[in-house]
């Protein structure tokens, strides 16, 4: 009898696994139009691409491309106002949350990796960073070629915690759930250093009570493309979504969002290279 | 649209490594935080049924405290908030050496054992009081009779639900993984990150959980056939 119930339970969880694939049969863009609401997976801690700010509102970079730029392109495609909500997402739940359908869109920042397109389709890249090591200043770790032995901490399900195993495989990797977590493991000292995408850690160096007690050290040992990834398949949502992101890169509208959040009187200040300029550029087809 | 289905991601690459090292790791955790937790448990909750009132409010104390604070709150409490009030040396040697899986047994043994208690508190009170009172009569401390006569009849009696906690401490487990503990959770996610399957990976997660609770309970009815007390069980299956 035990072992039938075993049994029973089992196969009622392969089924409740694969509910959420078989349940949707509607298309997202179906969805957004009857719902009239985009719902959007973006940060809360993870400045200034989706983070809570001091005054308790809920922004970011990768927000405000959605809602300028991807927003409109929505609504001019549906013919009709919609709404954008958002709930939080991170390295471990993004996919799931795509693939049930709880979200339709995220947009935080999550690198564009070819096994993650097994799983999830990509927009344009919006954004290009390369991981780096937050160490407190005089620290002897300079870069990834010195880090055996030492113990490294990284967000968990972030593409940096797999290349340091891959590429330092002495180092003691200590992973956390979220940026918050880890980073206290370095103030405490329960870590020597806290990789991730430099341009997070910028942000959390500025974010920071003592921002000249930090340094990001080392040459990016990793390229990190950020992308919005959306439910496989839905060719025709992402067209909208890279429409949007064209449009907005060709108009000027892109850049000036990026002036805001990394301009020199912006959250934090990180000038768009030229080689970035126009490999943004060149990302737009003609119409 | 549809989400494509690869279970081969769970066999193929590392992913069986990691999960057997996740299921390892999680059983360790489990079974030093149990050993804790019953320690803790046993002592606690025999306290609470003794006469001296000091030894009975510091009991009381302990099961409030860390039964009625989240368990996420206290996995960063000895991890976190402990290190620091400890010497420099004491902090760099356990910093070098698994600080994490030591604060996540300290956090999961603690809290369990609040829980613990009160299953042998309600234990030792279902016992009749003459049960103590012929026991000192015939000239045993009152220690002795604990020892000797209470604890041994309260922990057969409390075995069902005594499962149920520990069955509950190897799932709490998990929450091990907001602190860096490599367990099966983790593992599982780990997967996930390298091949972007998740709902293959938390299956394969799911199912040896219950593969674990199932045989842990199993092997806990068992104990509880043999060690059953002949005339004192009302019903159920009963040792032949």
């Amino acid at each position: 009898m035990r072992r039938l119930m075993g049994f029973v339970m089992a196969l009622a969880l392969l089924v409740a696994g694969m509910s959420p694939a078989l349940a949707q049969q509607k298309s997202t863009l179906d969805k957004i139009s009857e719902t009239g609401t985009l719902t959007i997976g973006t940060r809360t801690g993870s400045p200034p691409f989706g983070y809570v700010n001091s005054k308790n509102e809920w922004v970011g970079f990768s927000i405000d491309l959605v809602e300028e730029l991807i927003k409109p392109a929505l609504e001019k495609k549906l013919g009709k106002p919609i709404k954008v909500e958002k709930k939080e997402s991170t390295p471990p739940t993004r996919i799931p949350l795509l693939s049930s359908s709880a979200v339709d869109l995220i947009a935080e920042t999550m690198t564009d990796t070819r096994a993650r397109r097994e799983s999830v389709d990509f927009s344009l890249t919006f954004f290009v960073t390369g991981a780096q090591f937050l160490v407190k200043k005089g620290s002897p770790i300079k870069g990834i070629k010195n880090i055996d032995g030492k113990r490294i901490a990284a967000q968990q399900g972030s593409t940096n915690a797999r290349i340091i195993r891959e590429k330092a495989p002495k180092a003691v990797l200590r992973e956390f759930p979220d940026q918050p977590a880890a980073f206290q493991a370095l103030v405490q000292g329960q870590a020597d250093a806290y990789t991730n995408d430099g341009i997070q850690l910028a942000g959390l160096k500025a974010k920071s009570p003592n921002p000249a007690q930090w340094d990001i050290v080392g040459d990016f040992f990793s390229y990190e493309p950020y992308g919005m990834a959306m439910r496989k398949g839905e060719s025709d949502f992402r067209a909208v979504v890279n429409a949007g992101l064209m449009e907005g890169i060709e108009s000027g509208k892109f850049f000036e969002i990026y002036e805001k959040w990394f301009g020199p009187s912006g959250e934090l200040p990180y000038p768009m290279s030229p080689q970035v300029r126009s490999f943004m550029l060149l990302q737009v087809v003609p119409k | 649209m549809n989400y494509k289905f690869n279970w081969s991601v769970l066999w193929t690459g590392e992913s069986g490594q990691w999960l057997l090292s996740g299921l390892i790791t999680t059983l360790e955790l489990s079974v030093a935080a149990w050993l804790l937790a019953v320690a803790l448990g046993i002592i606690s909750g025999a306290l609470r049924t003794v006469r001296v009132w000091p030894l009975r409010a510091a009991a009381t104390f302990y099961v409030e405290f860390f039964r009625n604070v989240p368990l996420l709150v206290w996995m960063f409490f000895w991890y976190f908030a402990v290190p620091p009030l400890l010497p420099q040396g004491i902090q760099d040697f356990l910093f070098a050496y698994g600080l994490e899986f030591w604060a996540a047994v300290c956090a999961l043994g603690v809290y369990s054992g609040a829980r613990f208690s009160e299953v042998l508190r309600s234990g030792i009170q279902s016992i009749p009081k003459t049960q103590l009172e012929a026991s000192v009569a015939s000239g045993l401390t009152t220690f002795q009779a604990y020892r000797y006569v209470i604890l041994p009849v309260a922990l057969r009696i409390i075995i069902p639900p005594g499962t149920n906690e520990s069955l509950n401490l190897l799932k709490n487990s998990s929450v091990a993984l907001t602190i860096s503990v490599a367990e099966l959770t983790f593992q599982t996610r780990q997967i996930e990150t390298y091949t972007a399957k998740a709902i293959e990976a938390l299956t394969a997660g799911t199912l040896i959980y219950l593969v674990l609770c199932v045989s842990i309970a199993t092997l806990m009815s068992w104990v509880e056939r043999r060690t059953a007390i002949p005339g004192l069980i009302v019903g159920g299956r009963q040792r032949r």
